[in-house]
């Protein structure tokens, strides 16, 4: 058992082709962003080293803090949205009436590409114009809010796309989960008198724990890397008002030319992403011992 | 059993066709210099057949052309997007792998590309094949240090386009002064009409507001002597601009929420004449004259007017203006084909310059001659105006540098959005500024 | 087969034992839980209608009107201009091209990595796992500027290897993290048996554990063609020839400099989406299936 299971060149063959892929493709560039945040470097021509000042002014920059705490915070919120998703994939995966046709209309959202969604969306909250304030008005609000043009709202408000558009990443990862577990547990449950409350809770989440936290890193660690929607509806504005690191990041680098602060904002959104893995591994590996 | 077979079948022919994907393109990539004895440049632009087709088939002609008269030559496209456009110059760029030819905007944009010694200087086409043919000051644009690193395509002025039709009805006269222009506004407002629309998310459309209101009341040098470090962002005349934009928003000039929207949200408003007046370049002529898509009853109903003339400012000439040009052409220092892309070069400004106001609707950087071409009557007046202006102010966002342009336009929607002082937005200016002329 | 005889005895079975509890209560119940469930399917199939109408207006109603509105007068020539001057005839194939050598490749690396990190036993194995994770973390526009001059070196510039070879890279992570979540739930019992029998890794590998985990698979597969589909970014920076380009560039060829062609862009995302959504379709079956067959043999 053990000799077949722990076979060094059985593990090396299928282990090495992708580590060797990420390796070149993903770890390079890991270590050249790390680099080129040590450098002046406007992307064109000579980069100049002037050694940890980026890093240093990354640490003293209120608008990466900033940034950094809206990407949190998008975070937080996808988070608490797997709750729904989970609730939802459950009663799509009992055998209701309908469920296979529901569950295909609920992934839709994640076939559009951003370009569409953005436009939708922009559309949905024009101030004057707008789906959402058209409906206000004509329920006698005199005065609907500016949503995205509303410093104080505007990061709420796009966090509602954001987490739509995720619906069906979420939704088709929960479902398959609940549908690997084998059915003779459930069986088992119902004859002992339990009701489908209690298979859920006691049963059905317990067996998935592992896939559901995987998806709470997965909804964390993407919302802090996340830039598409942000980036189209808003740029992070009005005046930085939903500013997150990536769009941050892109700003500098790409539309202010400083190539190296922008590789220093980079990296630090990865040392967050690491810190914040590391700080959900303890924190639902705890939990888990119960 | 079967399955094991089908995989490993999959896996080989996925390594067969990736074998043949590499295979069949590294002849491609070798092919730098020269395809079957021809000389191969590599011309980048950002005019997509399907947004620019009038623009894309103006310059495919010109190709061919050239093509036709020099066998020997080969020029091969790749056309993105303009925001694609940008990023990927970008990445070029840092690797040191800028096409032959490509395009760029003037000042801000085309320096760091100068300072990094990317860009071949084309005084010599400019001065022997395109000899007088600009119109004077546009080129010096694109020039760093007295030498000339792009040879500029397009030139755009700002006005104030409106509605006739809603004028008239409220019996509103084309305002010429600003106490006009407010009233028209205050007119417009109480009977329900978006005075004007703007997407101030953009930034830089609502800088056309801010630079007219600097122009006028500041003067038409103000905002080039604070490029220039001559004047300072701080100035009294333009904390009052930036405090009239406010007073605007206040008063309900503009469209609800317009630091939320772009400038083709807020052009909606105007297309569809829920919004009297629009201030904007005139790249938007062709929905004015010649576009097809637009109605014919839409454009008989819109009009222009210059920006009007602030009671008691520094700026008393209605004929100054702010505008710039639009993109340019550079030739890439690296490129192995230099001597044959600046020759191209010279042949596409020149030929572009007879073509394109009548089939695209694009007002050349080059001198245009009104007599011989059938154009409608908006375009003739505004070559007119164009002939007779005192003065063109390059757009600010232009001029200034990438980081300053940047923050600019965040400063344009945060005012417009009212979530900075008039002071404040000339503070910060003047600190980016004072930091990068230290 | 005898899946649904199970169904049907349940279905008979577990409402007798709820008879006893309100009916009437358990009715109200129903008809709110399925008014929810519909309200959500309107909001999530709303977007492919209104994208769909959005491809038939012209740039004027786009601005001017609700998201709700009907086009006037249908503009069905955005879809001759989307596939005549958005060159989607020609980049149709190599989207299809590239996400399937991509799916492929790395649904198949990922199961490999998955399958040594959790079912076999070694050192370094948390290491490497980590690694992966790591590598999801990374912001992609930071990555442009080195693996741009990395493919220069390769001479993988204008090259759809240098596409293929990123997405797998860049999509194994993410892959690799779902699949895991799953490895974990496996029962370990049918792989040791299969030890005690004798049976080569490999085959425990192709012929228990990957029909195992057909229905993750379905889904990572579903994720990972969605999110090459509708790829850009890669494409726009590595690819310079038109024979090369993907569908999602012909979006961007009617944005414009001054003016934007948003009818033809509606249509270019609907025609673009029809592929996957017809996949998906196929693929979202396949989940279940996978369960189904996959019970019966255990």
């Amino acid at each position: 058992m053990k000799s077949v299971m722990s076979n060094k060149l059985v593990i090396s063959l299928y282990v090495l082709p992708a580590l060797a892929l990420i390796l070149l493709l993903i770890y390079i560039p890991i270590v050249l962003t790390g680099y080129y945040g040590l450098t002046d470097w406007n992307g064109i021509g000579q980069a100049k080293f002037i050694g940890l000042e980026n890093y240093i002014n990354l640490v003293k920059d209120k608008m990466f803090w900033e940034s950094a705490w809206h990407s949190l915070l998008l975070g937080i919120f996808s988070t608490i949205s797997l709750i729904g998703y989970l609730i939802l994939s459950l009663i799509l995966a009992s055998k209701i009436k309908g469920a296979n046709i529901l569950r295909k209309i609920y992934l839709v959202p994640m076939l559009l590409s951003s370009v569409a969604i953005a436009q939708l969306w922009a559309k949905i909250f024009d101030p004057s114009n707008g789906m959402i304030n058209r409906l206000l008005m004509m329920f006698g609000v005199d005065n609907p809010p500016l949503w995205l043009a509303d410093s104080k709202l505007v990061l709420y408000a796009l966090f509602i796309p954001i987490v739509w558009q995720y619906a069906g990443f979420y939704i088709i990862i929960f479902y398959a989960a609940l549908k690997n577990i084998p059915e003779e547990l459930i069986e088992a449950a119902k004859i002992d008198g339990a009701n489908p409350f209690q298979i859920a809770y006691r049963i059905k989440i317990p067996l998935i724990s592992g896939v559901i936290k995987v998806m709470v890193i997965l909804a964390i660690v993407g919302s802090l890397k996340y830039f598409d929607l942000i980036f189209v509806l808003t740029g992070g504005g009005p005046n930085h008002a939903s500013e997150v690191m990536a769009s941050y990041m892109y700003t500098e680098a790409f539309t202010k030319y400083n190539f190296g602060y922008g590789s220093a904002i980079g990296f630090g959104l990865l040392v967050i992403c690491l810190i914040m893995t590391w700080l959900i591994q303890k924190l639902l590996s705890s939990k888990e011992d119960f | 059993m079967l399955k094991k077979k089908t995989i490993s079948l999959l896996v080989a022919v996925l390594m067969l066709a990736a074998a043949a994907l590499t295979g069949c393109s590294s002849s491609d990539s070798s092919a730098d210099a020269s395809k079957d004895g021809k000389k191969v440049i590599k011309f980048m632009h950002l005019w997509p057949e399907g947004s620019s087709n009038a623009q894309f088939s103006i310059v495919k002609n010109i190709i061919g052309d050239y093509e036709k008269q020099h066998p020997n030559i080969k020029i091969e496209t790749e056309i993105l997007g303009p925001d694609q456009y940008r990023d990927k110059l970008k990445v070029l760029a840092s690797s040191n792998e800028l096409p032959d030819i490509g395009m760029t905007w003037s000042d801000g944009f085309i320096q760091p590309y100068v300072k990094g010694n990317m860009l071949e200087p084309l005084d010599d086409i400019a001065d022997s094949q395109l000899k007088d043919m600009f119109i004077p000051g546009v080129k010096e644009s694109y020039a760093v240090n007295g030498k000339t690193y792009g040879l500029p395509l397009e030139l755009n002025i700002s006005y104030v386009f409106y509605n006739k039709e809603i004028f008239k009805k409220y019996n509103i006269e084309v305002p010429k002064t600003y106490s006009e222009f407010v009233s028209a506004v205050k007119t417009l407002k109480s009977n329900g009409v978006i005075p004007a629309t703007v997407g101030a998310k953009d930034g830089w459309p609502a800088s056309f507001w801010f630079m007219y209101l600097a122009d006028r009341i500041g003067g038409p040098k103000i905002l080039t002597d604070v490029i220039h470090g001559k004047a300072k962002m701080t100035d009294p005349s333009i904390v009052k601009a930036a405090q009239e934009i406010q007073n605007l928003v206040d008063m309900g000039a503009f469209v609800k929420g317009s630091s939320a929207l772009s400038n083709e949200d807020a052009k909606g408003y105007f297309m569809n004449e829920k919004a009297a007046m629009f201030l904007t370049a005139t790249w938007e002529l062709p929905n004015y004259t010649t576009s097809p898509d637009v109605k014919q009853e839409f454009k008989d109903k819109i009009g222009y007017f210059k920006f009007p003339t602030y009671e008691g400012g520094k700026g008393t000439d209605i004929n100054s203006y702010v505008g710039g040009p639009g993109v340019g052409l550079f030739v890439a220092k690296d490129s192995k084909v230099k001597k044959e892309s600046k020759d191209f070069v010279g042949y596409l400004v020149k030929e572009w310059g007879k073509k394109s106001v009548t089939d695209a609707g694009v007002i050349p950087a080059t001198k245009v001659d009104t007599a011989s071409l059938k154009l409608s009557p908006m375009y003739v007046e505004i070559l007119k105006d164009l002939s007779s202006a005192s003065n063109v102010t390059t757009y600010f966002d232009t001029q200034s540098s990438p980081a300053v342009s940047e923050l600019h336009h965040d400063l344009m929607t945060a005012l417009f959005g009212k979530q900075v002082t008039p002071k404040e937005f000339a503070k910060q200016q003047a600190d980016a500024l004072a930091k990068e002329q230290k | 087969m005898s899946n649904v005889a199970y169904d049907l005895q349940t279905k008979t079975t577990v409402p007798n034992s709820y008879k006893t509890s309100s009916t009437l209560g358990k009715r109200i119940g129903f008809g709110i839980l399925y008014l929810i469930l519909g309200i959500i399917a309107v909001v999530q199939i709303y977007p492919l209608i209104w994208l769909f109408l959005f491809s038939l207006k012209t740039n004027q109603e786009v601005f001017g009107m609700s998201p709700f509105s009907f086009p006037h007068d249908p503009q069905w020539g955005n879809y001759a201009k989307a596939w005549t001057q958005g060159h989607i005839n020609l980049y149709f194939f190599n989207s299809v091209l590239y996400t399937v050598i991509a799916v492929v490749l790395t649904v198949i690396l990922a199961s490999f990595v998955t399958f040594a990190v959790t079912r076999m036993s070694w050192k370094l194995s948390g290491l490497v796992l980590g690694l992966f994770m790591a590598g999801y973390m990374i912001p992609l526009h930071s990555t442009l500027i080195p693996l741009f001059s990395f493919f220069k070196t390769l001479h993988l510039i204008n090259n759809p290897l240098s596409i293929i070879l990123s997405y797998v890279a860049f999509n194994l992570p993410i892959t690799i993290m779902i699949l895991s979540g799953f490895y974990r739930t496996l029962p370990r019992e049918i792989e040791e048996a299969a030890v005690m029998d004798g049976c080569s890794i490999h085959r425990i590998f192709f012929q228990i554990t990957l029909p195992m985990t057909m229905p993750v698979l379905s889904t990572t597969i579903i994720i990972n063609m969605i999110y090459n589909w509708n790829e850009f970014v890669f494409v726009n920076t590595f690819i310079s020839s038109d024979k090369w380009k993907t569908i999602t560039v012909g979006v961007n060829n009617f944005v414009g400099q001054y003016l934007t062609d948003w009818g033809a862009i509606g249509a270019t995302l609907i025609i673009s989406i029809i592929p996957v959504l017809i996949a998906f379709f196929i693929l979202s079956d396949r989940i279940v299936e996978g369960i189904a067959a996959g019970s019966v043999k255990g």
